[in-house]
């Protein structure tokens, strides 16, 4: 099922799992997770794989951490928290039928109104509008879509974790490096203006990915876990 | 050792705990906590290898559960796995990050490397979970120290080298050809 990793990424994948990485090759892998999906799945083959190993850990009681635990859950916020994933949890079912309709709006987009079932493979250049829906592994769903040229797009999070962190968008252009766009809105759409330099990067067959990042010191050199959710730019 | 419902029942409770907290619920992760730091600081402290570096880490790791509790499903595996991949994610993080203190992992003389996979096999009540320390037991003796180094205490290429005194390129081997060789075994090649 993962067959079109090369047989190096499936090996770096497995060791990632396992944990045996460090300094470039783990950068490198890292990297892989964000912006292949079949690296990704491999790498949460291999978790599962070595999840029963967890069992032998040894049990060892701490001294009495809850204090300064309750004390930085005080420092975070989180006003919304539980009524947010109860507003999603009501409406997951409807979280498909959502996307659908937003798929269907984006293609109808008067900047791109060729053809509703769009073929655009063909290497079209980036002067056009650029589509993406974005999805991973616990349902998160983002769509994207915008005219690179003109310095924006808009991104809408359609279904997404509850979570203190804030969403933040990257773009991963062929180099497989990932180069922020900047943090949006756990809701609705976000507009967001292209930083200096990335609209060449946001062309036909460029990954983007949306991981979860503290708001404070945004936009990030890089990303500090592993993204919610990925998808592929389409151009129009 | 826990009968299989007993188990069934604990880790049905832990999972109610976790869904408890997504909706923001600090009692729920008190819970979680007493219930779970044991076996978490426990992942902490053998990957740190320090006490209060590790209890850092452990508090990271409640609020890591507390920010994630929403992605959590239960349909997906087991509460204390997605409990223990964090912190060991977190632990592996932190130590890649600072360096771990140059204290061997385990005193190679005094812990033969199959003790703690015994112990696990013991463990593990369910024959298909046990599978995998089956499958270590059977790789070559190197490659399958060098995996539990590995995973048991977070050790690094670099590290596994210093601890098992062998070039850097032969500890890599060893890892690729041992993986290779326990997903084999896994899928019942």
């Amino acid at each position: 099922m993962n067959n079109d990793l090369s047989s190096e990424l499936t090996d770096l994948a497995a060791e990632l799992a396992l944990g045996v990485l460090e300094g470039d090759d783990r950068a490198n892998a890292l990297r892989n997770q964000l912006a292949n999906p079949a690296f990704a799945a491999m790498v949460r083959t291999w978790q599962d794989r070595f999840e029963p190993l967890g069992d032998a850990f040894a049990e060892t009681p701490p001294p009495h951490l809850w204090p300064a635990i309750a004390a930085r859950l005080d420092d975070q916020p989180k006003t919304d928290h539980p009524n947010k994933i109860r507003f999603w949890r009501n409406s997951a079912t409807l979280a498909g039928a959502l996307a659908a309709g937003l798929a269907a709006v984006m293609i109808f987009n008067p900047t791109a109104n060729r053809n509703p079932t769009g073929n655009q493979d063909a290497g079209q250049p980036a002067a056009q509008a650029a589509i993406a829906q974005l999805t991973g592994e616990g349902g998160s769903l983002f769509a994207a879509n915008g005219v690179p040229a003109s310095g924006q797009i808009s991104i809408r999070a359609v279904t997404l974790p509850a979570s203190a962190l804030v969403p933040e968008l990257w773009i991963i252009p062929a180099d497989g490096v990932p180069r922020s766009l900047g943090v949006f809105k756990a809701a609705g759409v976000t507009q967001i203006a292209l930083p200096a330099g990335v609209q060449p990067l946001l062309v036909d067959g460029a990954t983007l990915a949306v991981s979860l990042e503290r708001a404070q010191g945004a936009p990030h050199a890089a990303p500090s876990s592993t993204p919610i959710a990925t998808g592929i730019i389409s151009t129009l | 050792m826990l009968n299989a419902d007993h188990a069934d029942a604990r880790r049905a409770e832990l999972s109610d705990l976790i869904e408890r907290v997504a909706q923001g619920d600090r009692s729920a992760l008190a819970l979680v906590y007493d219930r779970t730091s044991a076996k978490l600081y426990g992942v902490c402290l053998r990957i740190a290898r320090d006490r209060e570096d590790a209890e850092d880490i452990l508090q990271d790791v409640y609020m890591k559960v507390w920010n994630r509790a929403g992605r959590f499903d239960r349909g997906c595996g087991s509460p204390i796995t997605w409990l223990c991949a964090i912190a060991r994610n977190a632990a592996i993080d932190w130590v890649r990050k600072h360096g771990v203190p140059a204290v061997p992992a385990i005193d190679p003389s005094a812990a033969p490397t199959s003790d703690i996979g015994d112990a696990g096999a013991a463990m593990v009540a369910n024959e298909g979970r046990a599978h995998i320390f089956d499958c270590l037991d059977s790789l070559p003796d190197n490659q399958q120290r060098a995996i539990r180094l590995a995973y048991f205490d977070g050790s690094s290429h670099s590290e596994l080298a210093n601890t098992m005194q062998v070039p850097l390129g032969t500890i890599k081997s060893w890892i690729r050809r041992g993986l290779l060789q326990l997903r084999g075994c896994l899928q019942g090649e």
